[in-house]
């Protein structure tokens, strides 16, 4: 009776196994060894009970004080820490639900904070748009992992609600969608998840950004990844690795064509 | 209102940057490099010195030090994983703190893997904990609180691989490289991290 620390390989597998870690061949072989072996089994349920019961903790964010505190040890003009407060503040949520207003803000000193040129690209404003979504107490103004319940949000809001794709089997579940604004046009954005990492998906009519522009393939820190359709230029904006973005790339243009 | 913000910086912290007057170094890229890779992970960076320090005070500081050196830094940034990056050197400050604090909190991790070998043989010579205890249905009981300071109690090597995995879902390769050890002893202390929690929630019935 000496189950209580089996930190042999099987056990580690099973770790891994929980993990995603491993790849299909061994997770396969995985499945195989938990079908026939009880004891393991056990062990498998017990950390997967284990793990839920982690990821339940309530999560606490930074304090408030302390991001200012840090802008202003690092000597933060006070632009660009009023622009980057202002996405804290829950009135903010309501002024962006509005697009006329957003498009307004958008002109003017929010930029401020992460724009790196007076000609902002198309690159630079869908980078703003998801680093303000992540600082943003939600990063979606609809939060669902349900496509019927996104899509329609979008209708009277914008002129043509976005294509909305489940991806959750190919590892990439729906978080929700916001409006954000790119030059002066409101688009739709929607927002996945990979992980616990966020995905901005945005969709500019072409001719919007008809000019030709040469697409970075990161912008401090983030990738993107652009592709056009049917008349749409998408831009996808994350912090996930660059394979993990084209996977989702592909995934997303696959599904529904 | 600079100078106003700044009296309230923590005690203890004895570095800051200069004034945006000095910037030769610290130039407005920075700043603006900062607010878009630092920013939007303070919270991940602020829940792991939390989970290190075990204290919401103590981890501000240590969040304020680790962002200083960041800025420092910034420039060396490579741009391939800020939340990794910036995690890296949350975990040297709190590192670094816990050292000048709380040293008795730094145990050696070989002394560790010998104190719980010989516990687990002693364990396993009384029958104590192998038995078929119904654990899963103990964990299943298990509240936030009693989970959060079972996690608390994990030695520190166990608690961040722990925290990284399982809270800020970092992958092997990514807690390997935070914590600055290969994939193989990432593995290993996540499952002792994993056991512990298991036994402790399973035993410490109130």
């Amino acid at each position: 009776m000496t189950t209580s620390a089996p930190a042999d390989h099987a056990n580690l597998l099973v770790h891994a196994y929980l993990d995603g870690e491993l790849d299909p061949a061994h997770a396969l072989e995985v499945e195989r060894q938990l079908a026939r072996d009880p004891v393991l089994a056990a062990e498998h349920a017990q950390l997967e009970g284990l793990q839920r019961l982690i990821r339940e903790l309530p999560l606490e964010s930074a304090p408030q004080g302390l991001t200012r505190r840090i802008e202003a040890a690092i000597g933060m003009p006070q632009a660009a820490r009023w622009a980057s407060h202002l996405s804290h503040h829950p009135t903010w949520r309501a002024l962006a639900a509005s697009v006329v207003l957003a498009a307004f803000l958008a002109s003017g000193s929010t930029w401020f904070a992460l724009r790196p040129s007076p000609t902002a690209t198309v690159a630079d404003m869908v980078v703003a748009n998801h680093l303000r979504a992540l600082m943003a107490p939600q990063p979606a103004d609809v939060a669902s992992s349900d496509q019927h319940t996104v899509k329609p949000w979008f209708d009277g809001r914008i002129p043509e609600s976005p294509r909305v794709v489940d991806l959750s089997q190919q590892g990439f579940p729906l978080v929700g969608g916001r409006i954000d604004v790119i030059g002066r046009v409101p688009v739709p954005t929607l927002v996945y998840r990979r992980r616990q990492h966020l995905i901005s998906l945005s969709s500019v009519p072409s001719s919007a950004s008809a000019i030709l522009e040469a697409v970075p393939r990161a912008i401090a820190g983030y990738n993107i990844v652009s592709w056009t359709d049917d008349g749409l230029t998408y831009w996808a904006v994350s912090d996930v690795a660059p394979a993990d973005l084209h996977s989702f790339a592909q995934d997303f243009r696959a599904v529904g064509h | 209102m600079l100078v106003e913000i700044r009296n309230k910086t923590p005690k203890g912290l004895s570095s800051t940057v200069e004034a945006p007057s000095a910037g030769r170094l610290n130039g407005d890229q920075d700043r603006i490099r900062f607010q878009s890779v630092v920013m939007p992970h303070l919270g991940d960076a602020y829940a792991l010195a939390r989970w290190l320090t075990g204290d919401r005070a103590d981890a501000e500081d240590v969040v304020q030090e680790a962002c200083l050196h960041a800025f420092r830094g910034i420039g060396s940034f490579a741009g391939v994983n800020a939340r990794a990056w910036l995690l890296t050197i949350v975990r040297r400050a709190a590192y670094a703190w816990l050292k000048e604090n709380r040293s008795a909190a730094l145990v050696m991790v070989d002394d560790l893997v010998a104190i719980e070998e010989k516990q687990s043989k002693q364990c396993a010579a009384s029958g104590e904990i192998g038995s078929q205890t119904p654990e899963a249905a103990l964990i299943a009981k298990a509240d936030a609180a009693r989970l959060e300071s079972a996690i608390a109690a994990l030695p520190l090597p166990f608690r961040e691989t722990l925290v990284l995995r399982d809270i800020q879902e970092l992958d092997y390769r990514e807690i390997a490289e935070v914590t600055k050890v290969p994939v193989g002893t990432v593995m290993s202390r996540l499952a002792r991290a994993r056991r512990r929690l298991i036994t402790s929630l399973a035993t410490d019935v109130p």
